[in-house]
């Protein structure tokens, strides 16, 4: 075989290799959302974050916006301050807009789904969502419930 | 016990040679010594394969080194190329001493000796051509054109410009030791080493391969080392010839002493007998304790 | 008693075997990573010995990894419908191929296709003399013939994985889309949302690297150290293959360890 027809199947197998690789990396991992570090950053205090990650989603209608960048304990307030970095193009969220943790599914990932508020100012970079609901624990709800039942009777 | 008998047997035989007595073959100068070797030993676990040799290898003619397959020809030879390293004593090779060198300064060496291994030991994935090309390309920065000539004229040389374009393994034994020829004179070096050139060939192809080495040593006037148990053909190109047995040198002279010798070693090698200083039986208890009673250690 | 010395001895002298041939290993090591630096002055080995090593066993790595990938989306959906979160067969898929599947199965094939005819073509190569041949040509053949060896599998194992890993998601993908009939969007979705670039496909990237090198290093060792008659090429060939596979299978382990321990 000729070193031109080696010299071709080589660089046919590099380019598939790489064409691979970039197709995994656009494909089926997060390569597209890693802008998010370009997004501006809110953060939001709940009492109780649940299953929340970093990197988990944040969704506003069901729409992916951007993403969990941070999860602390704030010791003075005894709350969970959880950081998000909204994609640029969302850029008109009102002040008044209220941030609570959803569960997708029944045993899903929990993601933090925004609601938007009438205010006419927008928040901006290192704005605090004021308005928060903590993430529904099933073991409170479940409890809850049959405490409830126990009662009524 | 193999060894006890040898030692016993062989040195009181040794052939006594007097070199100033004869008019040395022209070109055959003894004292200009292009390798020279002092007490050289070297063992391979226990076993001791070259045990003490002192040889002097003039710069001009060839010179054969005999003996019985498993004595330690080879392994010679690979200690000259620096390829393996003696337990003690040296080698000179054109007064450098070839173990003391940096491996750059080997390499430089090396690129001016030539070796013919027994298989011919081509790359088989280049073509005849490309084989022979490969030194020049390796340590020349000739162009294209040049390289052609120089090769297609080597190729003539042993006869094989025509199998340019063939690969290996589409040659036989005799034409691969041919090509490994012309690729070991395609640097010009002042040596060349030979490892059993004449095994497991045809008539046909010893009588080229006799002719060529005899040739090409007469052309380059260089120094050709010819290791070989092949009496008859050696001996009727060799200068000066060697004989080892057991890592030792039984003997040396020139061939026609070899011819006339009556030393009972040289006999049996010479005359192929089957039994002789070197017996027929490999070491073993007596037949009586083998076969009949059983009584061996195993 | 004496049998009990006797077993005593042969566990010793493999262990020391074992222990030499390691020590030969690494010293073999430090005298081709050197050499490496040749390479940049002739491409045109590397590129001979990546068409050697890479492409011929490039259909072999596409055929596993499409049926890999296939019976992955069958299982995990068989797993997941009954939790109703077929949707997820993508996220099994895509997760396992790029950790471990993909990096793993293809270095065992790796081992099996390229790994054991390099060590077969090195020790043939030792046993024609072709080795000391090139020595004797004053060129040192761990630089013409290991190094460039060496560099190929090494390059190639990565490429090789990322393209096991390609086919095997489209095949996930043929099987959960085409033959299962879950929505194609939902498929990508999840894959994105729950496969991190670095995390999991960076890491599968440096698992399949650590393995290319660990399996191009024993192979080539084998060929450069085996005693060069049939039944000792035999014999190397066969370590070679043996030796790989476990080292890479007990390395996997322990990437993995180090890897996705949070």
């Amino acid at each position: 075989m000729s070193t031109r027809t080696i010299e071709i199947m080589v660089g046919l197998f590099v380019a598939a290799g790489i064409a691979a690789l970039f197709m995994l990396a656009m494909k089926v991992s997060n390569l597209a959302t890693y802008g998010g570090d370009e997004g501006y950053i809110i953060s939001a205090s709940f009492d109780n974050i649940g299953g929340l990650k970093v990197r988990s989603l944040v969704s506003a209608s069901g729409v992916r916006v951007g993403q969990v960048t941070g999860i602390e304990y704030d010791s003075d307030g005894y709350e969970a301050r959880v950081t998000m970095s909204i994609d640029p193009q969302y850029d008109k969220f009102p002040t008044d807009t209220a941030a609570s943790i959803m569960t997708s599914g029944l045993l899903g990932e929990q993601y933090v789904g925004l609601q938007p508020g009438a205010e006419e100012e927008y928040l901006k970079a290192g704005s605090e969502v004021e308005l928060t609901q903590s993430a529904l624990v099933l073991e409170q709800i479940i409890g809850q419930f049959l405490y409830n039942m126990a009662e009524e009777k | 016990m193999h060894k006890k008998v040898q030692a016993l047997t062989i040195p009181a035989q040794r052939i006594k040679i007097i070199p100033d007595s004869h008019p040395l073959p022209k070109g055959h100068d003894l004292s200009d010594t292009l390798i020279k070797i002092r007490g050289l030993k070297f063992s391979r676990g226990e076993r001791m394969i070259i045990d003490g040799i002192d040889m002097d290898i003039p710069r001009k003619g060839i010179t054969a080194i005999m003996g019985p397959s498993g004595t330690g020809k080879t392994t010679l030879l690979k200690l000259i190329g620096g390829q393996l390293h003696p337990d003690a004593g040296s080698i000179e090779v054109d007064g450098q001493n070839v173990h003391k060198l940096k491996t750059s300064q080997l390499y430089a060496l090396r690129k001016r000796m030539g070796m013919l291994f027994q298989s011919g030991a081509l790359l088989t994935d280049l073509s005849v051509f490309e084989n022979v090309a490969y030194p020049l390309r390796e340590h020349t920065r000739l162009s294209e054109g040049l390289i052609r000539q120089l090769v297609l004229l080597k190729l003539n040389a042993v006869g094989l410009r025509g199998a340019a374009q063939l690969m290996p393994s589409e040659l036989s034994g005799g034409m691969a030791r041919r090509v490994a020829m012309a690729r070991a004179i395609s640097l010009d070096p002042m040596m060349i080493m030979y490892d059993e050139p004449f095994t497991g060939q045809d008539p046909i192809s010893k009588g080229v391969l006799v002719k060529l080495i005899r040739e090409l040593n007469n052309v380059l006037d260089i120094c050709s080392i010819v290791v070989s148990h092949d009496v008859q053909e050696t001996l009727s190109i060799a200068d000066y010839v060697y004989v080892i047995s057991d890592g030792e040198i039984v003997g040396h002279g020139r061939p026609e002493d070899c011819k006339v010798s009556d030393s009972e070693w040289i006999r049996q090698f010479i005359d192929g007998l089957a039994d002789g200083p070197v017996p027929f039986h490999y070491p073993a208890e007596s037949v009586l304790d083998d076969l009949i009673t059983g009584n061996t250690k195993s | 008693m004496m049998l009990l010395f006797d077993k005593l001895q042969s566990l010793g002298h493999s262990s020391l075997t074992s222990l030499q041939r390691l020590g030969r290993g690494h010293v073999f090591l430090m005298q081709v990573l050197p050499a490496m630096e040749g390479m940049l002055f002739r491409p045109g080995l590397l590129i001979r010995q990546m068409y050697s090593v890479g492409v011929l066993t490039l259909l072999i790595i596409v055929v596993a990894g499409l049926f890999v990938g296939m019976v992955m989306a069958l299982q995990s959906y068989y797993a997941l419908v009954d939790f109703g979160a077929e949707d997820s067969v993508s996220v099994m898929v895509v997760l396992s191929l790029l950790r471990e599947l993909g990096p793993v199965v293809t270095a065992l094939l790796f081992a099996g296709r390229a790994g054991s005819a390099l060590t077969a073509e090195i020790g043939l190569m030792k046993a024609t003399e072709q080795l000391s041949g090139m020595e004797m040509m004053a060129v040192n053949p761990i630089e013409r013939v290991i190094a460039p060896r060496f560099l190929a599998g090494f390059l190639s194992m990565p490429l090789l994985a990322a393209i096991f890993s390609a086919v095997g998601v489209m095949g996930g993908y043929l099987v959960a889309v085409e033959l299962l009939g879950l929505d194609a969007g939902a498929f990508w979705s999840q894959a994105v949302s729950n496969v991190d670039l670095y995390h999991d496909l960076g890491n599968g990237m440096i698992k399949s690297a650590v393995f290319g090198f660990v399996v191009v290093w024993i192979a080539v060792f084998e060929g450069y150290d085996c005693v060069p008659t049939s039944d000792g090429l035999g014999k190397a060939t066969t370590r070679t293959v043996v030796h790989s596979s476990l080292a890479v299978l007990g390395l996997d382990f322990v990437l993995t360890a180090l890897m996705f321990s949070e």
